[in-house]
């Protein structure tokens, strides 16, 4: 197929005169002039070459007529014709009509052909292309409705995801704050409630002291009436009853704020409220060192696994990083307390440290798994777990724009992976 | 430019009447015809047309002889309207020295107006032409109708663009030689640019445009 800027024939060529003639095409016309009497008939173009003639056997001379022939109004030859009887002029001019208006219809047929088949090689051409084209499309459409089930559920499900993301980081976003206040606010009042329970807790002490002291120092002396009667009153006001719950009462509300002390300080952790020092860490020792900190915690049949390989420095707060880690194998502890197996490896690959906690716990319950990471959602015992673990993991590790995948089994255990992006400045 | 031809000293040039469909390109040519003198031109060729359509071309030639003795001919060709007949326009459009656009100044053709000067667009790329720096002017013709784009509304669209136009009613005869003359002194720069008419063959604008614009002595 030819390049399109590269059509051969142009519009406006200029014809000569014996491209618009054919000797075939005037012989009959020069055969009839020769039998009427006409002597010589000479076609030349406009440089003097002779394009037709035709003339008399034995002529030599006689009297001649010329005319001009034009093609675009554009003198293009001459004819000259030549008879020994005068009266034969008329002839001569018919004959150059003729002739004249053969070249013009010649010049006419030629234009619209030359257009025409121009015109059809370029149809045909584009044609060609429309084909193509149509063809392209049709195998890409095809290829479209044979795909476009398997394309609509991976996007549905993409968008799923995202979509789950976005309420997940919605919520952790709001969450943070209201925490930040709530662990602000909540922090105040603790301390001096804590405060005071402990000065109260030194106040009943003392009381009990003087009430005991008093007690000794009146029984002593000979008042029996008045000893007896006030013997009778603390027994009915059970005074020591009293004085020995008041201290229990105080060191269960100390333990209780205590408590709460310990859920505010996670929600700040949540919610950054205290941010540390960042430093380059080996995430293979924060882990040990995390262990270390369980040794009291962990039964003595159960089995820690751990395959650790080479890891690149990873540039965090380490105080972050290790309670994430505390937070997942806590909750590994928690889940089987006999025949624990625990296997912990980490790895280096692409840029991202991958981190994998795999227990053999009972797995977390379908309809609650998609709940995991909510603050404040648990299924331990009141007053056994906050609610915060994995929604602590969830925010320590994205903060590092890292990733968290659990996946569950029930009865089988539960898989914990985290994936941490290492930035330039981490590399060892 | 069609041809040059140095052993015979020849110029051939190519002009093209653009436009939609039944704008009056051929209409223009046949004033032209009738207007100007027989003396160097030759006879407007209409080729096969349908119910008054063009379907290939008219074609209107016009020749003069420089002073350095060359000659110089100037085909003036116009296009077939009908969309369908894009082939030829392009076939026709190649190697053109200057084009006229024909528009219809009637309300109902405002979008093939657009439509048409799309297509020349699109053509003269399609032939390697740049509608930037070829001879350009335009015509909105039919001013003699009613129901017409106002001259303000034509301005206003127009005038920014720089490229010249012409009012004309081509049936009453009206600014149909006011555009070939534009058409021709545009062409004439372009051309001039290239083969050098003033200084290599002595041939002036004026006398360019004097030669082949000669009004028939009765018309005055």
């Amino acid at each position: 197929m030819g390049n399109k800027q590269d059509i051969q024939y142009v519009v406006g060529k200029e014809k000569r005169l014996k491209d618009l003639i054919s000797e075939s095409e005037l012989s009959p016309l020069l055969n009839s002039a020769l039998k009427a009497g006409i002597c010589n008939i000479t076609l030349k173009d406009d440089t003097g070459n002779i394009i037709v003639e035709a003339k008399q056997e034995g002529f030599t001379s006689g009297l001649s007529c010329q005319y001009t022939l034009t093609v675009e109004g554009e003198p293009a030859g001459q004819l000259l014709i030549t008879s020994d009887a005068e009266e034969l002029k008329p002839l001569a001019d018919l004959i150059y009509e003729a002739l004249r208006s053969i070249i013009n219809s010649n010049l006419k047929r030629v234009l619209t052909t030359e257009v025409h088949s121009s015109v059809v090689t370029q149809s045909y051409e584009e044609l060609l292309e429309t084909n193509r084209k149509l063809k392209e499309s049709e195998t890409r459409y095809r290829d479209l409705a044979e795909n476009l089930d398997r394309k609509v559920q991976e996007r549905t499900e993409e968008l799923k995801k995202a979509y789950t993301r976005l309420i997940q980081q919605e919520k952790m976003a709001s969450i943070g704050q209201l925490a930040a206040g709530l662990a602000h606010e909540i922090n105040n009042p603790m301390g001096f409630i804590m405060s005071n329970l402990s000065t109260l807790q030194r106040y009943i002490e003392r009381l009990r002291e003087f009430i005991n002291t008093q007690a000794e120092a009146i029984r002593k002396t000979s008042l029996t009436e008045l000893i007896s009667s006030i013997e009778e009153k603390r027994k009915v006001l059970k005074i020591d009853y009293l004085l020995q719950d008041s201290i229990e009462l105080i060191r269960d509300s100390l333990e209780g704020s205590e408590r709460v002390k310990k859920i505010v300080s996670d929600l700040k952790g949540f919610s950054h409220i205290d941010d540390a020092k960042i430093s380059i860490i080996d995430i293979n020792k924060e882990i040990d060192r995390t262990l270390n900190v369980l040794i009291h915690e962990i039964p003595d049949d159960a089995e820690i696994v751990k395959e650790y390989n080479d890891l690149p420095g990873f540039r965090c707060n380490p105080a972050s990083i290790c309670q994430a880690f505390l937070n997942i194998i806590l909750n590994a502890l928690q889940a089987r307390q006999q025949g624990l197996k625990l296997k912990i490896s980490t790895y280096y690959k692409d840029g991202m440290i991958h981190v994998i906690f795999s227990d053999n716990g009972p797995g977390i319950p379908e309809d609650i798994r998609e709940r995991i990471f909510e603050p404040f959602f648990t299924t331990k015992e009141i007053g056994k777990g906050t609610g915060l673990g994995l929604t602590v993991v969830y925010d320590v590790i994205t903060s590092y724009g890292g990733g968290i995948d659990i996946e569950s089994k029930t009865g089988e255990g539960t898989t914990v992976k985290l994936t941490l992006p290492v930035k330039g400045d981490g590399d060892v | 430019m069609i041809e040059y031809d140095e052993t015979e000293k020849r110029m051939v040039f190519k002009l093209v009447y653009y436009g939609p469909a039944l704008s009056g390109k051929t209409t223009n040519l046949l004033r032209l015809h009738d207007i100007l003198d027989t003396e160097g031109r030759g006879d407007l060729m209409v080729l096969d047309t349908k119910d008054d359509r063009t379907i290939f071309f008219d074609l209107l030639p016009f020749f003069l002889t420089t002073p350095s003795g060359w000659k110089l001919k100037i085909k003036v060709y116009t296009v077939p309207g009908q969309v369908k007949h894009d082939a030829t326009r392009k076939a026709v459009l190649q190697r053109a020295d200057g084009i006229a656009f024909i528009a219809d100044s009637q309300l109902s053709e405002i979008r093939n107006n657009f439509q048409s000067f799309e297509n020349l667009e699109k053509n003269l790329t399609f032939v390697g032409l740049d509608i930037a720096t070829i001879p350009l002017v335009i015509q909105f013709n039919k001013r003699d109708l009613q129901k017409i784009i106002p001259e303000e509304d034509i301005e206003r669209v127009w005038r920014p663009t720089g490229i010249p136009i012409f009012f004309a009613s081509a049936l009453k005869g009206w600014g149909v030689i006011e555009t070939f003359q534009m058409l021709l002194d545009k062409t004439y720069d372009y051309i001039d640019k290239r083969y050098s008419l003033q200084d290599v063959h002595g041939l002036s604008k004026e006398e360019f445009i004097q030669r082949i614009v000669r009004k028939k002595a009765m018309d005055h």
